[in-house]
């Protein structure tokens, strides 16, 4: 006797890649570095944006700089660094490995990177408020 | 063994231009950080001060440099994003077509807001 | 089993008849703590359900052929203890992901095995360099191996993949780190050439973004993804060199 199966197409959702249940911490970079990515193109287009602040005149801009100084902006500021830094630190570790660098040594690597994100964040955290206070 | 790859795709391309694209933004993103907010007081120049400081032709050069390799770099990763979210072959193509349109726009932009504030200095 | 005491679990089986909407069944078993997960699978099929479907052969860790997902994770079960979970735990156990699913926990497999005849598997053996004495001989140009045979063409790897779920037409870890072994161990041009030209693709090697989890899943020491990164670092080369020597 034979059973004819016909298997279920595959179930592919797209945005499963996200899914890190489960998931050990190469993934968790993974999703970390598409979410910096996409909050940092965001961003960029925003920055952009206010840019052309610059183009409306002196006073435009100037009111824009004096907005920018207060200490809800700067905390963004902040956030936006560790963004920087998170997904730069990260993106130099997948460019080394992709060269064959340091491939049994990823994991390291990405310890130190993110430790270096923090540390290089506080710093600019405390420039960025000392020059304010 | 002369030409082992018979097969042009943009594939190894964008990955190698991801990484080296990456790679100069560390250093101008950087250089960026630095001299437009870090060693400026308040973190912010004003006008006056910004056309001053864009008028210099090195500084120019260098702020153009970086908006097209961040535009370039920001552009390839929301392709490489979008692709994963399983487009047909058409709709990858627009997609390219699309962001190359918006990447040569907000170059385009950023070179004519630099030099209009260049203009206007001069004048 | 003198000296095993008795591990209570309780398995919330996936479960997919073709005519009816996926639900989950939940058996409580009770195997030896020596036991593994695929006992305690059997175990349930015994005690409570007899039309339970899962793929499952040599129970050793060879065939290859039991891999699903426990706790969202990518095991074989035939080799993972029980003792990992705790006593009275509740382990979900679910099929593999980016397979055609057939019926409950049982994957159609030849996604992988498509993957694997593209790189030509079978001339894999051909590069074994182990000589009846037992004394290695590596083909010129070749300063170490890995014995590619670990592979036991599980899936794991294809399941744990975050681009495999993205891209259906993505060659996948385990068919990439096959095709790395053939450039390593092969001097035939031709052969190498096919293989560079099937491997450099948007759906071929780039479409990998370097999660790792195909090396932190697989059951044995195959570690796809650091072949995959010496396959990054030998196109990239072949590009550069190609690029300024037309």
């Amino acid at each position: 006797m034979s059973v004819e199966v016909e298997p279920k197409p595959v179930g592919r959702k797209p945005l499963q890649w996200f899914d890190v249940r489960g998931r050990r911490v190469g993934m968790w970079a993974y999703v970390a570095m598409r979410l910096s990515a996409i909050g940092l193109v965001l961003y960029l287009f925003l920055h952009l944006v206010i840019l052309s602040q610059l183009a409306v005149g002196p006073s435009a801009w100037d009111g824009f700089v004096a907005l920018a100084k207060s200490p809800a902006f700067l905390a963004l500021d902040v956030i936006l660094i560790v963004g920087i830094l998170a997904h730069g630190l990260n993106g130099l570790r997948l460019t080394l490995v992709g060269l064959g660098i340091g491939v049994p040594r990823h994991k390291t690597m990405l310890w130190i990177g993110l430790v270096l994100t923090l540390a290089l964040a506080l710093l600019s955290a405390l420039a960025i408020f000392a020059a304010e206070g | 063994m002369n030409k082992p790859l018979t097969r042009e795709r943009a594939g190894s391309w964008s990955w190698i231009f991801q990484a080296f694209t990456g790679a100069l933004l560390l250093i101008l993103l950087g250089l960026h950080m630095v001299a437009q907010h870090f060693i400026v007081k308040g973190g912010l120049r004003t006008y006056a001060d910004v056309v001053t400081y864009i008028s210099n032709p090195i500084i120019f050069v260098l702020e153009v440099l970086f908006l097209i390799v961040v535009t370039w770099h920001a552009l390839l990763g929301v392709r490489a994003i979008l692709f994963d979210l399983g487009l047909k072959p058409a709709a990858e193509r627009r997609v390219t077509v699309i962001l190359t349109v918006i990447g040569v726009a907000a170059v385009g932009y950023g070179v004519w807001l630099s030099a209009t504030l260049v203009a206007r200095g001069v004048s | 089993m003198l000296n095993a005491m008795a591990h209570k679990l309780i398995l919330r089986v996936y479960r997919y008849k073709p005519d009816r909407e996926p639900y989950y069944d939940t058996f409580p078993v009770e195997v030896p703590d020596t036991a593994n997960v695929l006992d305690a699978i059997e175990r349930a099929w015994d005690d409570h359900d007899r039309t339970l479907m899962f793929r499952h052969a040599c129970h050793h860790a060879s065939c290859g052929s039991c891999g699903l997902r426990v706790n969202g994770c990518e095991k074989l079960p035939c080799v993972t203890p029980v003792a990992d979970y705790a006593d009275g735990a509740t382990l979900t156990i679910e099929p593999m992901r980016n397979f055609p699913l057939i019926t409950d926990i049982a994957v159609d497999a030849s996604p992988l095995f498509e993957r694997m005849q593209l790189v030509g598997m079978p001339i894999i053996r051909e590069a074994e360099p182990l000589r009846a004495d037992g004394k290695t001989i590596f083909p010129e140009g070749v300063r170490d191996f890995d014995r590619f045979e670990n592979c036991i063409e599980c899936g794991l790897c294809l399941s744990a993949c975050p681009s495999m779920a993205a891209d259906p037409l993505y060659l996948g870890p385990v068919a990439l780190a096959a095709a790395e072994r053939v450039l390593a161990t092969s001097s035939d041009s031709a052969k190498r050439s096919r293989i560079l030209e099937l491997i450099d693709d948007e759906h071929g090697l780039w479409r990998c973004h370097s999660a790792w989890e195909c090396t932190e899943v697989c059951p044995y020491q195959v570690n796809p993804a650091e072949a995959i990164m010496r396959l990054k670092r030998i196109v990239a080369a072949e590009k550069f060199k190609r690029l300024f020597h037309r």
